[in-house]
C-alpha cells in the first residue's frame, strides 16, 4: 500500500468545534489513478491537506510509502512534502517573478541540488510537457493550459511517490481541461505515477480509474471506473 | 543560491519602488550622517593632535607649588621654590641614563623691547641650550643660545620672528646681529625662531646665567624640564615619577603624603587623557550616528513586513513544495541585509565625498587667534577601519530589520498555497 489511512479524525476548533473528518479509512496502491469527489464542506479539502502533509490530524494513522506521517515538525513535514509529494493546484500557484524553468527548478533548490543539474532537469521536464521554447517565459506570458503544464513539470521533477491534484482543471476552459486530464492519464499509464485528483466535477472524476466519494466526513461509495462509465452527465470534452 | 536571492530581491524591489526608495533614503541618510560625524570628529582630533605634536611626549616639567599640610616644623600653605640643588640632583648620577636634557628655566619677566622708535612686548626667560630641543624650536635665522653664551653670561637674546617683524618691519632677518634694548639693558640678537601655528606662546630667551646675573640673584629656579628615557608603560612611568617626586619632596621638607607641594607635569599622562577624550568623542559620535540609523532600520523593517504580508501566498507555495522555515527565514533576512547594505553603501560613499569636501573647504581654512593659528579640521576623513565597522553595522542592522518580518514569513502555513488569490 502506498497510502494507508486508518480512522483519521480531524476537528477544527474555530469557536464551535467542527468535526470534519469522522474516521476515514482508505488505501491507495502504487500506480493508481484515483479521484476524491465530494461537495464543498464534505471534508475533501481537509483530506487533501492531510494527504499532502499540509495539515495535521487529531487521531488515527496515516502511512505514506511506509512512513508514518504523524506529529511532524515543520522541517520534517517540508522535507517529506518535497520528496514524496507533487502538488498541482487549481490556480497553478506558479511564482510570478520566476520564469517557467525557475519555477520548475524550485523544489530541487530546496533539496540543495546544484544549479547546473537543476537547470538541466527543469529543461528536460519542460520539454516533456512540450514547453521547451517557453522555458524563459514568465507565467503571465502563458495560457492557462501552459501554466498548468509548468506546474505539472514542477510536481514531477522531484520524482515524488504521489501527485496530488487539487481541482486541476478548475481554472481552465473545457478544451484545455481535456488536455490536462489526458496528460495526467498518460503520466499514470506510461510512467506508472500514482495520481490523486480532488474534484467536485463528475466529468473530471470520470477520467480516473477509481472514484472515492466522500460525504459528511466519511468515505461513502468507492467506484471502480476502469471503463470510465461512472458519469453519465456532461463529459470532459 | 546567491543568484536566486538576488533575483528574488530584485522582484521585491521592483514591486515596491517608491517605498524602497524612501526607506533606502532613510538608511543612506543615517550612514551619511554617521560618516560625516566621524569624519568631522577625526578632523577635530587630528587638529588637536597636530597642535599637541609640538611637545615631546616624554618631556617632564617640575615646578614648586604651595604645600597643603604642615611638616617638619613648617606651616601649611608654604610656597616651594625649586633651586640649583634640585637641578644638580636631577642632573646627578642617580638618574644617569634615565633623565637627560635637563633644562632649568627662570621665572619670566615682562619687558618692552625697543629698537629705535619701534617697540614690542615680550616675556623674558632665562634658558639653557637644551631648551631648543625641549621645546622643538625651529630657527628662522641665526642660532640658538649655546654653552659659551651661558658660560660667559653673554647679553644675547633669541626672539620670535613675529617679534622681529615688529622691530624691523622691512627685513626682520636683518635684526640678527643688531642690538635691542630690554628694560634699559642692551642685548645683541643672535637668532630668530619660527612662530608656527601650534605654539601660541614663545618667550624672549636669554642665557640662563645672564638672566640670573641681571634680574635674579637667588639660586631659585622656576621650573626644571627634562626628558625621560626608560619607562615604557604608564605603570613604569608612574613608578619613576613617584621615586623622583619623593626625592625632591625630601629636599624641600614636604610631607610625603602631600601632593600639592610639587607640581609635576608630563606628556605621558596628558597623552593618555587625550586619547581617552578622543575615545569618548568617538563613542559619542557613533551613538549619535547609530541613533540616526535606527529610523532607517525601522523603515526597512516596515517595508519588509508589508512585503511579507503581500507575499503570504507565495511563501505558502514555497512551503508546499518543500521550503523549510529556515529557507524562508534566510531569504527575508538576506533581502533585508541587501536593501540595508546597498543603500547604506550609497550613503557611506556620499559621506566620504562630503568629508573630502569638508576637508577642502573648512579644513583648509585656519583661524588666526592672534597668538596662534589653528586649523579647525585637519584631514577630516574616516579610515578603512571605520568603513569596515560601518559595513558590519549595516549587516547587523539589516539582520535586525529583517528579523521580525522573517519570523512572520517563516510562520506562514503551507495551506495558504491552496487558497485562491
Amino acid at each position: 500500500m502506498l497510502i494507508s489511512l486508518k480512522d483519521i479524525n480531524k476537528t477544527y476548533n474555530n469557536g464551535q468545534p467542527l468535526h470534519v473528518l469522522k474516521g476515514i479509512d482508505l488505501s491507495i496502491d502504487k500506480g493508481e489513478f484515483v479521484s476524491i469527489m465530494g461537495a464543498s464542506g464534505s471534508g475533501k479539502s481537509t483530506l487533501l491537506n492531510i494527504l499532502g502533509i499540509l495539515d495535521n490530524y487529531d487521531s488515527g494513522e496515516y502511512h505514506l510509502d511506509g512512513v508514518l506521517i504523524k506529529d511532524l515538525s515543520e522541517k520534517q513535514a517540508a522535507e517529506y512534502r518535497n520528496r514524496m509529494i507533487g502538488f498541482i493546484f487549481q490556480s497553478f500557484n506558479l511564482i510570478g517573478f520566476k520564469t517557467a524553468a525557475e519555477n520548475v527548478e524550485l523544489p530541487l533548490y530546496y533539496q540543495g541540488v546544484p544549479r547546473k543539474k537543476r537547470q538541466a532537469l527543469a529543461m528536460e521536464y519542460l520539454e516533456k510537457m512540450g514547453l521547451g521554447p517557453w522555458a524563459t517565459h514568465f507565467p503571465n506570458e502563458m495560457s492557462g493550459g501552459q501554466k498548468q503544464r509548468v506546474a505539472i513539470a514542477r510536481a514531477l521533477i522531484t520524482r515524488p511517490s504521489i501527485i496530488l491534484a487539487d481541482e486541476p482543471t478548475g481554472a481552465l476552459d473545457s478544451k484545455t481541461s481535456v488536455e490536462v486530464m489526458q496528460l495526467l492519464k498518460q503520466l499514470n499509464k506510461e510512467e506508472g505515477i500514482t495520481i490523486i485528483v480532488v474534484t467536485h466535477e463528475g466529468g473530471v472524476a470520470n477520467e480516473t480509474d477509481k472514484i472515492i466519494h466522500i460525504r459528511d466526513g466519511v468515505i461513502g461509495q468507492i467506484e471502480e471506473n476502469r471503463q470510465h462509465t461512472a458519469w453519465s452527465g456532461p463529459q470532459v470534452k | 543560491m546567491l543568484a536566486d536571492i538576488i533575483q528574488e530581491i530584485g522582484s521585491t524591489l521592483r514591486n515596491n519602488k517608491l517605498r524602497t526608495a524612501l526607506t533606502g533614503f532613510a538608511v543612506s541618510w543615517g550612514i551619511f550622517l554617521l560618516i560625516c560625524l566621524l569624519g568631522a570628529g577625526n578632523g577635530l582630533m587630528n587638529s588637536f593632535m597636530g597642535n599637541m605634536n609640538e611637545y615631546v611626549s616624554q618631556s617632564v616639567t617640575v615646578e614648586g607649588w604651595y604645600t597643603s599640610m604642615p611638616y617638619a616644623g613648617y606651616r601649611s600653605n608654604r610656597r616651594i621654590h625649586l633651586d640649583e640643588k634640585d637641578v644638580a640632583y636631577t642632573r646627578g648620577r642617580d638618574w644617569a641614563g634615565i633623565i637627560d636634557n635637563v633644562t632649568p628655566s627662570t621665572d619670566g619677566k615682562s619687558v618692552v623691547l625697543s629698537k629705535g622708535v619701534l617697540t614690542v612686548d615680550g616675556y623674558m626667560t632665562g634658558v639653557t641650550p637644551a631648551y631648543q630641543e625641549q621645546e622643538k624650536i625651529k630657527m628662522a635665522a641665526g642660532r640658538f643660545i649655546n654653552a659659551n653664551d651661558l658660560a660667559e653670561k653673554r647679553k644675547v637674546m633669541v626672539l620670535s620672528l613675529s617679534q622681529a617683524r615688529e622691530l624691523s618691519p622691512e627685513d626682520p632677518e636683518a635684526l640678527v646681529g643688531e642690538w635691542v634694548s630690554a628694560a634699559s639693558v642692551a642685548f645683541r640678537v643672535i637668532g630668530l625662531y619660527h612662530t608656527d601655528e601650534g605654539n601660541w606662546y614663545r618667550p624672549v630667551t636669554i642665557p640662563y646665567t645672564t638672566y640670573k646675573g641681571i634680574y635674579d640673584a637667588s639660586d631659585r629656579v622656576e621650573s626644571i624640564n627634562f626628558q625621560v628615557h626608560g619607562p615604557k608603560t604608564l605603570a613604569e612611568f608612574k613608578e619613576f615619577e613617584d621615586t623622583y617626586r619623593s626625592a625632591i619632596k625630601r629636599m624641600h621638607d614636604i610631607a610625603p603624603q602631600d601632593d600639592r607641594g610639587l607640581w609635576i607635569m608630563n606628556g605621558y599622562t596628558q597623552n593618555m587623557q587625550m586619547s581617552q577624550a578622543q575615545n569618548i568623542l568617538r563613542i559619542a559620535l557613533w551613538i549619535l550616528g547609530i541613533l540616526t540609523l535606527v529610523s532607517g532600520i525601522v523603515g526597512v523593517s516596515n517595508i519588509m513586513l508589508i512585503s511579507v504580508k503581500e507575499r503570504t501566498h507565495e511563501f505558502g507555495i514555497r512551503k508546499a513544495i518543500g521550503a523549510k522555515p529556515g529557507h524562508v527565514l534566510s531569504l527575508i533576512i538576506a533581502e533585508s541585509i541587501t536593501i540595508t547594505a546597498a543603500f547604506g553603501y550609497v550613503g557611506m560613499l556620499l559621506g566620504m565625498v562630503a568629508c573630502e569636501v569638508m576637508g577642502k573647504t573648512i579644513g583648509a581654512r585656519s583661524v588666526d587667534l592672534g597668538f596662534q593659528q589653528i586649523r579647525m579640521l585637519e584631514n577630516p576623513t574616516v579610515g578603512l577601519d571605520v568603513a569596515l565597522e560601518a559595513t558590519l553595522l549595516l549587516i547587523v542592522a539589516g539582520t535586525l530589520a529583517g528579523l521580525i518580518p522573517a519570523m512572520k514569513a517563516a510562520k506562514v502555513r503551507p495551506i495558504e498555497a491552496l487558497r485562491a488569490e
